[in-house]
């Protein structure tokens, strides 16, 4: 019989090479999402809290969202940065940085579905619902998560320290239908695509970069077709973004199994 | 038979190599994988990560019998011998093995809430692994405190399955609190291992001696995982150290944590009648207001009977795997795993509000405990905090209402209960 036996090994303080700050140079992506194929039609809400005001909006539920020709809206499309990796940013992203990134309850839902932030930029969650309490709970991977009332009176401001790996859930408890995710990273290069399908991040560093897929259907979107290759399993996609160019998807297909219909 | 070399880094400037006494029994509780997490839509791991997960994990926190801690971690190794282990009283009448002997049946081995008597309570037993505790008097984030362990096993967890451990000796007590902490730290680094693994190793094309890559049949790059492996790897042993260190952090910052209320604010407790009917009378109005908004959960009479359709952070992440599987077509590699994971599962059960008539108070009956709750809100479940949510924030409610809400809960016992106050009108016209 073997003793279990343990060697401890020092640790080495990687000192990583800071990148050089010479001149970066600048491309862009953009694509289209359609859904191939039917989800049905969004269930309706059990309002069963609030009724006499949030019966009144006609709530639906969002996981999948389409518009006209099965446009696909709601994936979110971004870069994965290794830990402790810094994608060079471009100036025009800069006051945005600044400015808080805002959820709204109103209407009984979060407006809007999905939202990008950055580190350090302000999350700004408010209640726009007149007489309604809302509590809004997150829960992240990296970062503390919260969970309280927002009020009529004044916002709730919160400030995320650590880049999230995958979208984080944003949930009301008073009304459990409510559901949201912010994508919180380090760096400004996520797109989520609107009511047409489109999704477009511009000023990206030129180079090779591996594009995360993700829908709130089942996560990341594995083996979809893009112009040139597919996603991987892990639902991401290695593409190169050139200087002054934008690459551009084309039509994406996501067949209704890959969010989970 | 467990014959594996152990690998792992600390900070220490020399390498050696430890020989320690004892030998895996036969049949050596084992702990337990975070299966659900493996997985996950979030995570999904492949068996052989799971594999290798298993072995960082064992490495840096050792086995139910012989658990491990690296000095980053700050747990006391004395403490966590005394509770782990098959449980034995020495030729002293010390004991030890106290977690498998008080605790086991309940939270099982691994401290995932998954003992052989869980499946019968409600709530189910403490799933340790996220780190996560109820009843505590930090902000709703944060970690509880030693004392906040320590209070729950004194108290136990009234109107619950959880006992109260009163009569142990304080070392004992000590020792289990301890141990509690070591599965909540192990568990949330095999969180972190998990999600390390998916989001930065994966996969990678193999290449031949040449550096040309390998081609499959169908002219696709023959990929291969990378592995886990921070004995040999020392970039990922930097990582896992940062990641030891991340969790580490909020346990070691916990004291700062703690909610003190203002000197000025806490009401007396010799207060004339008047005055305990006039804060009543206060909190009676925030309850059904919708600042505090407790009547929407906790029901109209406060009997617990509002939203009752939510479920509590545990029972969640079931649901959610659940749902997902239910919705999923496709087939890969974890497949029949997903299966037999679901098949594990006991059934998921709604967080339901508090029955506020009832006088029992699982986080403790003393003000201090009802004004924590209502403070903080209770991490982990649909309740929200009604104060600042971390030092210097600025909270929904003042300290002054929390305290009228803390003397109209406490009164709410004592109101007849077969004719309960009525509610006091929701504000209609704001509504329209
Ligand atoms: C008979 C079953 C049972 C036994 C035995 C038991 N517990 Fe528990 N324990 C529970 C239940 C049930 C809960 C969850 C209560 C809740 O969620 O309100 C719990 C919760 C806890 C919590 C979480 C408190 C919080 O604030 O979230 C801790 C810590 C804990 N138990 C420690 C222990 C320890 C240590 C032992 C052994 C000394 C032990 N328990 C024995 C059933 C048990
Ligand atoms: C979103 C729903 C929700 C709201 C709003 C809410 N609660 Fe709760 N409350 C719960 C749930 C669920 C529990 C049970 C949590 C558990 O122990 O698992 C609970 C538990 C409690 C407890 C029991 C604590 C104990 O130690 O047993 C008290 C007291 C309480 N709530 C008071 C309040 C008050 C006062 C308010 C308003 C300021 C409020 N709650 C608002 C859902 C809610």
């Amino acid at each position: 019989m073997t003793h279990p036996f343990r060697i401890l090994v020092a640790t080495v303080i990687t000192i990583t090479a800071l990148a050089q700050s010479h001149a970066v140079e600048w491309g862009s992506i953009k694509g289209k999402f359609v859904l191939d194929g039917a989800a049905g039609e969004p269930a309706a809400i059990n309002v069963n809290k609030d009724a006499e005001f949030c019966g009144k909006h006609d709530l639906k539920d969002e996981t999948i969202v389409t518009g006209e020709g099965n446009a696909l809206a709601n994936v979110v499309v971004f870069i994965y940065a290794k830990r402790g990796q810094k994608l060079e940013v471009h100036p025009d992203y800069e006051a945005a940085a600044k400015t808080p990134a805002k959820l709204e309850n109103k209407g009984c839902r979060f407006e809007p579905h999905l939202l990008a932030l950055r580190t350090g930029q302000p999350l700004e969650v408010s209640n726009s619902d007149p007489g309604i309490g809302h509590n809004t709970n997150a829960s992240f991977v990296a970062n503390p998560g919260f969970n309280e009332m927002v009020t009529n009176a004044a916002p709730i401001v919160k400030t995320l320290e650590k880049p999230e790996p995958v979208p984080a859930p944003v949930a009301c408890n008073v009304h459990p239908w409510m559901k949201a995710h912010v994508v919180v990273r380090e760096d400004p290069y996520v797109g989520i695509s609107n009511e047409k399908g489109e999704f477009e991040i511009k000023n990206i560093p030129v180079g090779q970069h591996e594009f995360i897929f993700w829908h709130e259907g089942k996560g990341n979107l594995r083996d979809v077709k893009l112009a040139s290759g597919k996603t991987d399993r892990r639902g991401r996609a290695k593409l190169k973004i050139e200087a002054g160019k934008e690459l551009d998807l084309g039509e994406i297909k996501v067949t209704p199994a890959a969010l989970g219909k | 038979m467990n014959s594996s070399v152990r690998i792992f880094c600390g900070w220490l400037s020399l390498v050696g190599v430890i020989l320690l006494g004892g030998c895996d029994m036969p049949d050596a509780p084992q702990f337990r994988l975070n299966m659900v997490q493996m997985v996950s839509d979030a995570t999904p791991t492949p068996p052989a990560y799971q594999e290798q997960i298993a072995n960082v994990l064992d490495g840096m926190f050792g086995t139910p019998d012989e658990p491990f801690a690296l000095p980053e971690t700050g747990l006391d190794l004395r403490k966590l011998q005394m509770a782990a282990g098959p449980a034995w009283t020495d030729d002293k009448g010390a004991n030890f093995g106290l977690y498998r002997k008080h605790c086991v049946h309940c939270h099982g081995v691994t401290g995932d809430g998954r003992g052989p008597t869980a499946l019968f309570l409600n709530p189910y037993p403490r799933d340790y692994r996220a780190g996560v505790y109820k009843f505590k008097s930090t902000y709703n984030p944060a970690r509880p405190t030693d004392e906040d362990l320590h209070r729950v096993l004194i108290n136990g967890i009234p109107g619950t399955a959880m006992p109260s451990f009163s009569l142990s000796p304080q070392a004992e007590l000590e020792s289990l609190a301890e141990y509690v902490k070591y599965l909540s730290i192990r568990g949330q680094m095999e969180i972190a291992l998990a999600n390390y693994a998916f989001n930065d190793l994966g996969e990678e094309e193999t290449v031949d001696d040449k550096g040309e890559p390998v081609l499959d049949d169908e002219g696709e790059p023959v990929m291969r995982l990378i592995p886990l492996d921070p004995a040999s790897d020392e970039e990922q042993r930097t990582v896992i150290t940062e990641l030891l260190a991340e969790i580490m952090d909020p346990w070691n910052t916990v004291n700062e944590q703690i909610i003190v209320p203002e000197e000025g604010a806490i009401p007396v407790d010799n207060r004339p009648a008047e005055d305990v009917a006039a804060s009543v009378a206060k909190g009676r109005e925030l309850f059904y207001g919708i600042r505090a908004n407790c009547m929407k959960c906790h029901g109209p009479t406060g009997l617990g009977d509002g939203q009752q359709d939510d479920f509590d952070n545990w029972n969640k992440a079931h649901k959610q795997f659940l749902d997902s599987l239910a919705s999923s077509s496709e087939e890969d590699e974890l497949t029949g795993t997903r299966d037999s994971v679901a098949a594990s599962l006991y059934p998921i059960r709604n967080a339901i509000p508090r029955n506020l008539r009832k006088g029992i108070y699982r986080g403790g009956h003393r003000r201090i405990d009802v004004f924590w709750r209502i403070y903080a809100g209770i991490a982990g479940t649909p309740m929200p905090g009604s104060g600042p949510a971390s030092p210097g924030a600025q909270g929904t409610l003042t300290e002054e209402e929390i305290w009228s809400i803390v003397d109209y809960v406490l009164s709410l016992p004592y109101e007849t209960p077969s004719r309960p106050l009525e509610a006091l009108p929701t504000n209609l016209e704001l509504v329209n």
